[in-house]
């Protein structure tokens, strides 16, 4: 089976958000439940200001913390290394977003960040909390890997786009939407991105081409320090500034 | 900037090259629900998406780049737009504002029928009381407006303004509605509201009114003034990719210096950013230029030398004329006796604010690293002096070597259309022909020695030169893609204008325009339409798109070309005979594509059952390189066909002298009526100058207004996705702030999120500030979003205030150019 | 001893007005849950998304856990002199649960698909066992009541009560301990602090309502339950409090001290004046009235302290579960360096009803059941 993993190349990446967008559209998100969302970040002093960016998807960590703290047991981690939520099994108790050291949760009742709210012009049908006529393809929608318009009450957040990526073929090493045996089964988000600053792979494949840039490259993860072991990796340059964690690299 | 106004005379005799002959394909995917691309090649082909899903071909809306897009269609619903695969400009990519489509399509607020005003009354706040009215009841009361008119023989007070018009089914069709029905006014575009200014400094120069192609893959240095390349520079989806290339892939890495008046991501991602004071870009570019000469980087196979080699260029000394032998440029020398020679980097730098090391290290990068472009469009030129400021920066390309060349710039060739099925000279009368009308200047005096002689357009003219009833009072107007009460500066005097008029407005959506208009006429959303588009400037070589429609159209609309086409059918006598002829734009279409039958493009369309399922036509390469200062022509395996003087004259250079004019001739021609009407001096009027920028406004800060990722054109108005990531940089979701400087906050009592009062001598607006150290301390920045009056539940009341409230309506006596970025406003604390 | 019958009046009272308060405030809350879901909370998904009603939750959870334990020191550890309180003790437990249960059933998203946490056996999720042990420990305290009011043997199942508070208190200080990504939460200490925090609001709340059984009068109650206030339930008080500030006072200054991202957030808490209160009127101060022997014997000031502890423990409780979601988790520049949050009016209703619902319990326990009894 493979490990799904992805790489993002900050060098490359012009924070233009067609992530995010593209993300919106592809599952139906409201606005400001940012599945993926680009963070910008800026310090120092005029006229020396450094501004940042750093696109932000679910990590599909290899030690969820996610998963574990779920009482229910609706997140879960699949035999594909993607971590999903079951929405018929989630209660809204919001430990896993509580839990999550990336921020990358969305609960579905939030209060609507942008009036009038979406979820009373295009209402729901009890099974989804709404219903808009740009709805994704019925056939995709999911509630077990919770791909799709959620119900009320329940957490949401990056899916891989698991309803494409599980109908890769079998075995290859990286889903690339320049390759046309692949590119219906590449996350939206990778699809979409211009400077082709992400790619999408399987960590477990010595061929795949995330494994290369990540060696290359000196990809990264986020907040080793908590030990959850992201499977979303950063390229900045060559540079690998981040210290690897004992724990995650295997030394400990 | 007008499309299908660039030359449409280059065509190319390629062999037919007999590539797949694709069968006809049921295109819109009406009967079955299964529809993929049809491949040329089965295997190379991708399985298409999900059974069920059906993929249609239609070109993006949100702004003018035309990327090609895949439609997914299931179950009757519009929910995924990806970029396609095979088309040059998207390459499977989208930018941000690409995926809103459906969102656009689906808008609640959408006009789904023909209405009529009921409301006499007509404000800001005044309800129009629209009531729904049929196709025929609309058409016809136009019509007997428009009729009613032309008899009274005062056709000319009837204008038709457009702004995004696309191709010739569409804004195409206006030119010849206007000359059969007798109105300068028809149609007016919106060129000068757009960037006008750069296109003047190029046809000042180089003999181009356009703007540039370019091959920026190739370059290895690039210099931008004022450009947000990684956020609203276009094609910006074919530019984001680019930048993925040049700065992730190539070797050598393609080096980047950005100059703007803030920070943003095209400041942070480049290799140097530089904060330039707003409207001295002129400045910096003639020092850089300073530099070239006086240290000797300037490209002599393009330009020119020194008779004897030695360099003789040296600040503060004039140089002889006859000591330098020019190649491909005019005016060098004098332009240096002139100007150059004391505009040293220390000079700029006490104007620009920019540092002189960082100038010197700057135009030694450009000078010495070859391909190098600079470029530039509002950011340096939406000022008094914009013309100048573009001249100087154009005038570095001609100093390297960059025109036409591999990793430089060059102009894009035009659509190669099929004729029409009738022909508009056959159709006109009398009137047509002679009237009176034809001694009326245009409303916005455009091309009068008392308005805006050598302009193109004066759309931001034309609301208050009715108002003021000079040069004379409109009676009816129509809008087409425009939105000028509230995207023209100082919009409160449209307001008034439109008042007096009956205004037609022909938009999908509830605009402002819509608010005081008096028949709506709405057009499809664009996944509804089947509309041709040729493109937008890109890498030079033709190409023409066609949107196909992804879904029939959901309410009773109309496609704005077909609304002329119906309303020309309405009118009296040999012009409704030609609209008769004319049918619709399914005939206009046909009709275009059949010049593909004798000149396939290179992915093998050849008709327009092709076309369509395609969605381009394209055929490279761009027919012309220049190589170390000669000129070549493609001649079907390579540029290898030399171009005497004369053929780089008519075809690439079309100046007076056929050369890159220093010294420009265009501008020396009108010379007596810029200096009466500017007070330029004749001496240097023709030559890149610096001069002072003229800010109106009365307050102590610069304002300036650009766009962010997410600005579809003021149709991103109405869409919470949209509104939600306008300006991550500041955190702007729901709405967007003013960014202050915080020693300029401090000085003003303004907090970090305080409301604040932006005032200037037009207006006052209330914004909330952001305080950010990478803005100029006197600067504010303000993203020109929101404020919307109108146009929907989302878009209606959010704030902050629209900065055209407080924009000065100053334009370019020159170009026309509306200066959007150089009011100086006050801020304090609300 | 049986009750005086001047103490009839007073759970009557408080019985119609938590009755009256109960309707109202679930009401209202139950119409804006209904009208916006849980929109009406000002809960959301930027980062803090525990908010009043957990805090409620636990707060009421834990004060049931901690009156357990106090009622363990008769009826486990054999300590006569606390005899007095241990029926009262144990209905008051059942109470404050059932009030804190009704916050969080308000709360959660989906809460009738959470009875399949029983059998998911999440074991490695703090959330589970918690469930689990208050299911154990509801079941428990019903069944000991029950034998008490009966006067069947209860010191079996008494020690399992004693477990499953113990337990309760440990793994709800575990649900905030264990998160390493939350500096301002993870420790071994935190389930410690908990316990302690636990047991002092036992011993708070059976010191308030008792008097409130007896409308404030402290003649009106039996002599040996007054004699316990000032003797030694009285002093465990006063060692308790002292425990806890000694916590407290960890906490907060390893907290102000430390450079480690995360912990500005005690920066912002230290500053605010309800803080103050908690230290000072919360804890300082109680611990100095039921330290000295003369205010100890005082029933005034065992109330004063008492309910300075309360609203003090209450303060703690917010700071606490709002402390550690104030600093936004990779949100970029959607979100200020520190979050900001007040609750809803929903939110205040949610927490008013499950006080007014606990006190009806109460109240109605106090009516019926002669919680006096022995």
């Amino acid at each position: 089976m493979a490990k799904w993993g992805m790489v993002i190349d900050l060098e490359k990446c012009t924070g233009c958000q067609a992530c995010s967008t593209a993300c919106a559209m592809e599952n139906n998100r409201l606005p400001g439940e940012s599945w993926q969302d680009v963070l910008f970040y800026h310090e120092g002093k005029y006229p020396n200001v450094k501004m940042s960016w750093l696109p932000r998807p679910c990590m599909h960590c290899e030690n969820p913390s996610c998963v574990t703290v779920c009482p229910t047991k609706a997140t879960y981690k699949t035999a594909d290394g993607v971590v999903l939520v079951d929405w018929n099994k989630c209660i809204g108790c919001k430990y896993c977003m509580i839990a999550c050291p990336y921020g990358v949760r969305f609960y579905s009742d939030d209060k609507a960040i942008i009036e009038p709210d979406l979820r009373k012009v295009f209402a729901g049908d009890g099974k989804r909390s709404w219903n808009p006529p740009y709805r994704m393809a019925d056939a995709s929608e999911d509630a077990t890997r919770g791909i799709g318009i959620q119900p009320r009450g329940v957490v949401s957040k990056c899916t891989f786009c698991y309803h494409k990526i599980s109908k890769a073929p079998k075995g290859v090493a990286d889903l690339d939407e320049d390759n046309p045996q692949t590119k219906e089964h590449t996350p939206s988000c990778v699809r979409v991105c211009a400077p082709k600053a992400r790619y999408f792979g399987d960590l477990d494949n010595p061929d795949s081409r995330v494994n290369q840039l990540i060696a290359d490259k000196g990809g990264v993860r986020l907040k080793e320090e908590t030990g959850n072991k992201p499977q979303v990796y950063y390229l900045s340059g060559g540079g690998s500034p981040v210290v690897p964690g004992a724990r995650s690299s295997g030394k400990a | 900037m007008t499309i299908h106004d660039i030359r449409t005379s280059r065509r190319r005799f390629l062999q037919a090259t007999g590539l797949a002959g694709a069968a006809a394909t049921d295109v819109l995917g009406l009967g079955a629900g299964l529809k993929a691309l049809a491949p040329a090649d089965a295997k190379a082909q991708a399985p298409a998406a999900a059974a069920g899903t059906k993929i249609t071909k239609s070109i993006c809306h949100q702004c003018p780049a035309r990327c090609g897009i895949d439609v997914y269609t299931s179950n009757g619903r519009v929910h995924a737009i990806h970029g396609s695969t095979d088309h040059p400009i998207s390459n499977g990519k989208l930018c941000p504002k690409g995926p809103l489509g459906s969102y656009i399509l689906y808008d609640p607020d959408r006009f789904k029928q023909p209405m009529k005003r009921t409301n006499p009354k007509k404000g800001r706040n005044e309800d129009p009381k629209f009531v729904p009215i049929s196709w025929n009841e609309a058409l016809d009361t136009v019509a007997v407006r428009l009729n009613g008119l032309r008899e009274k023989g005062e056709s000319h007070r009837f204008a038709l303004c457009y702004g995004r018009g696309w191709g010739a089914s569409c804004a195409g069709l206006l030119g010849t509605f206007g000359s059969l029905y007798g109105s300068p006014n028809a149609p007016i575009g919106h060129s000068s509201m757009c960037s006008d200014s750069s296109i003047f400094s190029k046809k000042s120069t180089d003999g181009n009114g356009s703007y540039n192609a370019y091959d920026y893959r190739n370059a290895n240095y690039l210099l931008m003034f004022g450009c947000g390349f990684l956020e609203a520079f276009r094609p910006y989806n074919n530019n984001m990719q680019v930048w993925g290339y040049i700065r992730g892939e190539k070797t050598p890495k393609t080096r980047v210096t950005a100059v703007d008046v803030h920070v943003n991501t095209t400041l942070s991602a480049a290799d140097r950013g530089l904060l330039i004071k707003p409207g001295t870009d002129g400045a910096l570019a003639l020092a850089i230029a300073h530099v070239i000469l006086s240290e000797g980087l300037w490209e002599r196979s393009f330009v020119g030398d020194f008779k004897d080699g030695t360099n003789k260029f040296r600040a503060g000394q004039a140089v002889n004329a006859d000591d330098f032998s020019e190649k491909w440029v005019k005016g060098l020398v004098e332009w240096w006796n002139i100007e150059l020679k004391d505009r040293t980097p220390k000079w700029a730098a006490g104007i620009t604010t920019i540092p002189e090391r960082d100038i010197l290290a700057t135009a030694r990068e450009f000078g010495s690293t070859r391909p190098a472009i600079a470029l530039f469009e509002r950011g340096a030129h939406a000022h008094s002096n914009g013309i100048y400021n573009g001249m100087a920066i154009h005038s570095l390309n001609a100093l390297v070597g960059s025109l036409f060349a591999k990793g430089g710039l060059m102009y894009q060739m035009g659509p190669v259309y099929g004729p029409l099925p009738v022909t508009a000279d056959d159709y006109m009368d009398d009137w047509a022909k002679g009237g009176a009308w034809k001694n009326q200047p245009r409303i916005d005096l455009k091309g009068h020695a008392d308005g805006y002689l050598m302009a193109n357009n004066m759309l931001q003219e034309v609301g208050p030169n009715s108002k003021a009833g000079k040069p004379y009072k409109l009676d009816t107007i129509m809008f087409y893609l425009t939105n000028p009460v509230w995207t023209a500066p100082n919009g409160q005097v449209w307001e008034e204008a439109l008042k007096e008029l009956f205004v037609i407005e022909t938009s999908p959506f509830p605009s402002e325009t819509a608010v005081f208009a008096d028949i709506i006429l709405p057009d499809h959303t664009y996944l509804e339409r089947m509309q041709d588009a040729p493109t937008y400037p890109f890498q030079g070589y033709p190409m023409m798109q066609l949107r196909m429609p992804a879904i029939k159209p959901l309410y009773d609309t109309k496609y704005f070309g077909d609304t002329m086409i119906e309303l020309g059918k309405r009118m009296k006598g040999r012009m409704g005979e030609y609209y008769k002829a004319l049918k619709d734009t399914d005939n206009v279409i046909r009709h275009l594509a059949k010049a593909f039958e004798k000149n396939p493009g290179d992915n093998g369309v050849n008709s327009f059952e092709t076309w369509a399922e395609k969605g381009v036509w394209y055929k490279k390469p761009y027919l012309w390189q220049q190589r170390n200062g000669e000129f070549f022509e493609w001649d079907g395996k390579a540029y290898a066909k030399p171009m005497s003087a004369e053929d780089v004259g008519k075809k690439l250079l079309p100046t007076p002298s056929g050369k890159f004019e220093f010294r420009s001739g265009y501008l020396e021609k009108n010379a007596d009526w810029i200096a009466s009407k500017t007070g330029r001096s004749k001496a240097k009027l023709m030559f890149p100058h610096w001069e002072e920028p003229k800010n109106p406004g009365g307050g102590d800060l610069y304002l300036v207004t650009p766009k962010t990722a997410m600005h579809a054109e003021g149709r991103s108005g109405n869409l919470p996705v949209a509104i939600a990531h306008m300006q991550p940089t500041m955190g702007g979701r729901d709405t967007v702030y003013v960014e202050v400087n915080p020693l300029t906050a401090k000085a003003k009592g303004i907090t970090n999120g305080a409301k604040v009062k932006i005032k200037s001598s037009v207006g006052v607006i209330e914004v909330y500030a952001r305080l950010f150290e990478g803005v100029r301390p006197d600067t504010l920045v303000l993203p020109m979003e929101h404020g919307h009056w109108a146009h929907g539940r989302w878009a209606k009341g959010r704030g902050p205030g629209h900065s055209g409230d407080v924009t000065v309506n100053q334009s370019d006596r020159i170009t026309g150019q509306c200066l959007y970025y150089t009011t100086k406003v006050s801020i304090e604390r609300a | 001893m049986t009750t005086s019958s001047m103490s009839i009046a007073r759970p009557n009272t408080v019985l119609v007005i938590a009755a009256i308060g109960l309707v109202v405030t679930l009401g209202m809350a139950g119409m804006n849950l209904m009208a916006q879901g849980h929109a009406a909370f000002n809960t959301n998904s930027v980062g803090i998304s525990w908010g009043l009603p957990i805090v409620t939750y636990d707060y009421f959870l834990l004060t049931s856990t901690g009156l357990t334990l106090v009622a363990s020191l008769p009826l486990v550890f054999e300590l006569k002199s606390f005899q007095p309180v241990a029926k009262r003790c144990v209905w008051l437990a059942i109470a404050g649960l059932v009030g804190g249960v009704s916050s969080l059933a308000l709360e959660l998203g989906s809460p009738i698909k959470a009875i399949s946490i029983i059998w998911t056996f999440q074991t490695g999720s703090p959330l589970f066992w918690k469930v689990l042990f208050v299911l154990a420990h509801f079941v428990l305290l019903v069944v000991l009541f029950a034998r008490m009011r009966g006067g069947g043997p209860v010191r079996g199942i008494a020690a399992a009560q004693f477990v499953a508070a113990l337990g309760i208190a440990l793994i709800a200080g575990a649900v905030y301990g264990m998160m390493a990504m939350r500096p301002f939460w993870f420790g071994g200490d935190v389930p410690v602090a908990f316990l302690i925090e636990s047991f002092l609001g036992g011993l708070a709340f059976i010191i308030f309502f008792s008097y409130l059984a007896h409308g404030f009068n402290a003649q009106a109650m039996p002599a040996d339950l007054r004699g316990l206030f000032g003797g030694a339930l009285g002093a465990t008080f006063a060692v308790v409090i002292a425990l806890h500030a000694a916590f407290v006072g960890a906490r907060v200054v390893t907290g102000l001290w430390s450079n480690a991202e995360g912990l500005e957030v005690w920066g912002y808490i230290s500053s605010r004046p309800l803080f103050h209160v908690e230290i000072w009127l919360g804890i300082a101060l109680p611990l100095v009235l039921m330290g000295s022997r003369g205010t100890r014997q005082n029933p005034t000031m065992q109330i004063a302290a008492a309910v300075l502890v309360m609203i003090s423990l209450l303060i703690s409780r917010y700071d606490f579960i709002i402390g550690g979601q104030m600093v936004p988790l990779f949100k970029g520049s959607w979100a200020p360096s520190l979050l900001a949050y007040v609750p809803s009016t929903t939110e205040w209703l949610v927490f008013l009803a499950a006080i007014f619902l606990a006190n009806v319990v109460n109240a109605y326990g106090e009516w019926k059941f002669d919680l006096d009894g022995r």
